[in-house]
């Protein structure tokens, strides 16, 4: 059912949303698979990244760099290079020319990094606080090298990909938008049934006893080395392909990916959403996200507040999210604290059940005393 | 510095002098103790008598500031938590350590996993018989009907039985057994004493505890710790009557009744 519901909006929707709302909706829903990512290392596995926008910032350079080269007549150079006087395509810009390189580069890049970092910081068994604090030191290091480099990958102002073309389609057009957006939904479905492969299954139940309590997986003869980095590698490269098709859908990729409070607020996502409850990670990615660009447009400076109200809202009250606290029959608790409580089903379907009917019939007398009584 | 030979056979486990600071405090002062292949040994002490910080050592969670143990011959100092737990060496923690999000079931099959790396969890399935020592431990520490509840909602005595019990699905060759039936029924507290006795034999089991009634259950050589050191080795009767451990577990009349 809910899929038949998802394949029906992803048709539905193209035609009845004007672009510009598709374009939204598209990139929010490219913002969902950053989400899974860290709702897989830190809704199950216990690792808060405060560092997750490098991943996201190094897909999108990669196809930002790709379509750069992929709109240029031979000879030509990126526009942006003219203006630092660089005569020569850098060495590390060549393959990106190839589609085949490049595909790879969105998320293998990513996970590499992501794998590198995580071992050395896994390795020496830095974790909890230790491990949210070196992340985002790591994002800033990125955020300023990215920042400084303008002959080299244009600097602050970024790359433009809007205005490039691809299979000789403008990228910022219509057509090609609404073909990203269908993308874009069947990665965010693909990347949900990966994170549930993985998390459902022994390999899930290790994550869930790193989260729980990783000494005691080491005295069982586990090494929780290896799962993190692997499960961090797999969030980074989840990262990097959110950040690629979010920068095909804004139409630019800058440093400003890896600003610090955007990382920040891919974990308010993941909290809002309901930590360990995949399906949260997405829906707090995308209704966060809606409400901020419809909340700027109304009221534009009262977003930060709105949002860091929410957090304070879930710390508090919500501890698993909204997906969370649904599942634990909030609404019903909502419905009986305005005083309409719900009727219970409980004890009908106590007295059908076999197993306590076959019960009874033991402890009770046989039903001729039972009828006198 | 050698330890006196107690038997022919050569040992599973071995500590030579060992010796653990913590910032000048000798929780460990020149331990010596040997265990042969297939003993039950409990361990007993007063608090503080460096029973935990002993487990701690050969488990790897502790490097030893002087001295060193032998598991079957082979050094374990400097060798990481998880490689000693390969080697055939399983722990029962003081306060049950158990998945508590987890499922009793799956709790028993993340520990009875002996190809346990990342990619034999994601693409390889568990061992039939595997499974089969998984049922057959959740019917023998009488959890199959809460074997699909998380375990974080068990009681405390179910909680200690089924860290027993993933200790016995880990299968390792010495077990090392802290504070077993803190918090349990006599009832529970006789059946614990069985079980390890039962393991005794094909495993070796070292158990520490405080319940003397409890040792005096298992039947079997105690080690008496006192300071960091070990005071008097004996069958339970002999050490009872130790002078020194008298000494040690009755000297301050006033302590003992407060920690009965």
């Amino acid at each position: 059912m809910p899929w038949v519901l998802i394949v029906a909006a992803t048709l539905i929707l193209p035609v009845v949303l004007p672009p510009f709302r598709l374009n939204l909706l598209g990139r929010f829903l490219s913002l969902g698979i950053v989400a899974l990512g860290i709702d897989l290392i830190w809704g199950f596995t216990g690792l808060l990244s405060l560092g997750q926008g490098i991943f996201f910032a190094i897909g999108g350079y990669a196809i930002g760099m790709y379509l750069q080269l992929d709109s240029l007549e031979p000879g030509q150079l990126p526009e942006f290079f003219g203006l630092y006087g660089v005569k020569e395509l850098p060495s590390f810009w060549q393959p990106f020319t190839s589609p085949l390189f490049t595909f790879l580069a969105i998320w293998v890049i990513p996970a590499l990094v992501a794998g590198v970092l995580g071992f050395l910081v896994f390795r020496n068994r830095i974790k909890g606080v230790y491990f949210s604090i070196l992340t985002q030191a790591a994002l800033l290091v990125f955020f300023n090298f990215f920042n400084g480099q303008q002959k080299l990958i244009n600097g602050t102002n970024g790359l433009k990909t809007d205005t490039a073309r691809i299979f000789g389609e403008l990228v910022g057009s219509d057509a090609m938008q609404r073909w990203l957006f269908w993308v874009t939904v069947l990665l965010v479905v693909a990347a949900w049934f990966l994170c549930r492969w993985l998390t459902s299954g022994r390999f899930g139940d290790a994550l869930v006893a790193i989260r729980d309590d990783e000494p005691r997986l080491r005295f069982t003869g586990y090494n929780p080395t290896a799962y993190k980095t692997v499960v961090f590698a797999v969030a980074g490269a989840m990262a990097g392909v959110s950040g690629a098709l979010y920068t095909v859908q804004s139409g630019i990729v800058s440093p400003q990916f890896m600003a610090v409070p955007f990382s920040i607020e891919m974990v308010i996502w993941v909290a809002v959403g309901g930590r360990g409850t995949l399906i949260g990670a997405i829906l707090g990615a995308v209704l966060i996200n809606y409400a901020k660009s419809l909340v700027s447009e109304a009221l534009p400076e009262t977003w930060l507040f709105i949002q860091g109200g929410l957090f304070l809202l879930v710390v508090t009250a919500l501890p698993d999210g909204l997906v969370g606290w649904w599942r634990q029959g909030g609404p019903r608790q909502l419905q009986a604290m305005v005083g309409w409580p719900p009727v219970v089903p409980t004890y009908p379907a106590l007295d059908l059940d076999p197993a306590v009917q076959a019960e009874a019939a033991e402890l009770t007398p046989p039903p001729a005393q039972r009828a006198e009584s | 510095m050698s330890a006196p030979p107690s038997t022919g056979v050569r040992p599973l486990l071995e500590l030579r002098s060992v010796s653990v600071s913590f910032d000048g405090f000798w929780a460990l002062n020149d331990l010596n103790l040997q265990l042969a292949p297939g003993e039950l040994r409990a361990v007993i002490g007063p608090n503080g008598a460096g029973k935990t910080t002993f487990l701690d050592v050969i488990t790897g969670k502790v490097k030893p500031t002087k001295g060193d143990v032998f598991f079957r011959g082979q050094s374990l100092v400097g060798t990481p938590e998880h490689k000693i737990a390969r080697l055939g060496i399983g722990r029962k923690f003081q306060t049950p350590r158990v998945y508590q999000n987890l499922t009793p079931r799956r709790n028993l099959e993340l520990a009875v996993a002996k190809r346990n790396g990342p990619i034999e969890l994601l693409f390889g399935a568990l061992e039939s018989k595997d499974r089969d020592k998984v049922q057959q431990l959740l019917a023998v520490v009488g959890l199959e009907a809460h074997a699909h509840l998380p375990a974080g909602g068990l009681s405390h005595g179910q909680k200690q039985w089924l860290e027993i019990a993933m200790l016995v699905a880990q299968d390792p060759d010495l077990l090392l057994v802290d504070e077993p039936v803190a918090g349990l029924t006599d009832e529970e507290t006789h059946r614990t004493a069985d079980l390890l006795k039962q393991l005794s034999g094909d495993h070796t089991v070292l158990v520490i505890e405080h319940d003397m009634e409890f040792i005096r259950d298992l039947d079997s050589q105690v080690t008496v710790l006192h300071e960091g050191h070990v005071l008097c080795e004996g069958r339970m009767d002999q050490v009872q009557n130790d002078p020194k451990v008298i000494e040690v577990y009755l000297g301050n009349e006033s302590d003992d009744e407060a920690s009965a």
